[in-house]
């Protein structure tokens, strides 16, 4: 089996974050890690991630924390705002919902046209119904789904859009 | 760790609130946490994501994040912890948005070694061990930075990255041995 780990190893990372490898990081040390392919690893990865992130550190230009604290603070009450929000919007879209209703309630009552419609509903039998309901369906395709999309769907998209402002 | 320093304790809400609109950490535990971690994390970022001006962004989304977070942390190992996950997670969700933007990983056949002349600390070698990192996957990177970079501990490493500590060792010794390969072997 494969050796995966070496006692020399806590070293060799001691030394490389300290600054010490390889020069000050004593004779014995470097000996073994020439002859050590575990601790020639670590020593080469970890010296050249661990320079890596000081030259990165070093040239690092970040903002201040009292910033970041602020920006961090503003948003998180916009995001409290729209969170309280968001029950007015949903009753907002239920009253545009009831008044469509409303309204097709007014026009279904006002409209001769269609009260005639539902007269001759009324006087035929069920078969006839169904078959009246075909034929209005087909002669008034676009204007029964105008109705239904005004009833339903409205409603939904401007819960969507309301929703995500 | 080797990079840990002594954190007041923070005393946390454990439920959830979207409404919050006060942190319970407060001001200047958060100022001294920042300044004991924004450079090194903004640093893992960088190399996470391979783009500056991404890792900036994400530095602040990070600690938006954990600020927000409803989180309990035992000690500042913890905290280091969930705020590198945080920066893990969106680093790598980043990176799924904008993969253009970051080098492409060549399979592992066609990673051609890079050059064993240039010293770790010279821009070259910095190239270098940027252009190796990159062949690697991104947890593979993760992996190794925090290991050698942060000095993390095998436990830090898995808590993290969300790892079962247990396959940590197996996938650090592979992980550095192929960084090493790709580095030229090692350095004296």
């Amino acid at each position: 089996m494969k050796r995966m780990e070496c006692e020399f190893e806590a070293e060799v990372l001691a030394a490389v974050f300290q600054s010490r490898w390889p020069e000050q990081a004593g004779e014995e040390l470097r000996a073994h890690v020439a002859q050590c392919e575990l601790c020639r690893d670590v020593a080469a990865v970890a010296g050249a991630i661990n320079e890596s992130r000081e030259a990165l550190v070093a040239e690092a230009a970040l903002p201040d924390a009292g910033r970041v604290w602020r920006r961090a603070q503003l948003r998180a009450r916009r995001e409290a705002v729209d969170t309280a929000g968001r029950p007015i919007t949903a009753a907002q879209v239920i009253a545009f919902a009831c008044a469509m209703g409303l309204l097709g309630a007014v026009f279904g009552a006002t409209s001769t046209w269609f009260q005639g419609a539902l007269g001759r509903m009324a006087s035929v039998d069920s078969g006839a119904v169904l078959a009246s309901a075909a034929k209005l369906l087909i002669e008034n395709g676009a204007f029964v789904l105008s109705l239904v999309a005004a009833v339903f769907l409205v409603p939904a998209v401007f819960y969507v859009a309301l929703g995500r402002e | 760790m080797i990079r840990d320093t002594a954190f007041p304790d923070l005393s946390r809400s454990d439920a959830a609130d979207e409404a919050r609109t006060e942190f319970v950490v407060d001001e200047d535990a958060f100022r001294g946490f920042y300044e004991r971690t924004s450079r090194g994390l903004w640093a893992y970022l960088v190399r996470m994501t391979g783009d500056r001006e991404l890792a900036d962004d994400l530095l602040q989304e990070t600690y938006y994040r954990f600020l927000r977070a409803a989180a309990t942390h035992e000690n500042e190992a913890h905290r280091r912890n969930s705020l590198y996950l945080i920066a893990g997670n969106l680093a790598r969700d980043a990176r799924r948005r904008s993969l253009a933007r970051i080098p492409a990983i060549p399979a592992g056949d066609e990673i051609e070694q890079v050059s064993s002349a240039s010293p770790a600390g010279s821009p070259e070698g910095r190239a270098d061990l940027a252009r190796a990192m990159s062949a690697l996957q991104p947890r593979e990177r993760a992996m190794l930075w925090l290991a050698y970079a942060e000095g993390a501990s095998h436990e830090e490493i898995a808590g993290a990255l969300g790892i079962r500590r247990g396959s940590l060792k197996t996938l650090l010794y592979r992980t550095r041995r192929k960084l090493a390969a790709l580095l030229g072997g090692g350095r004296p």
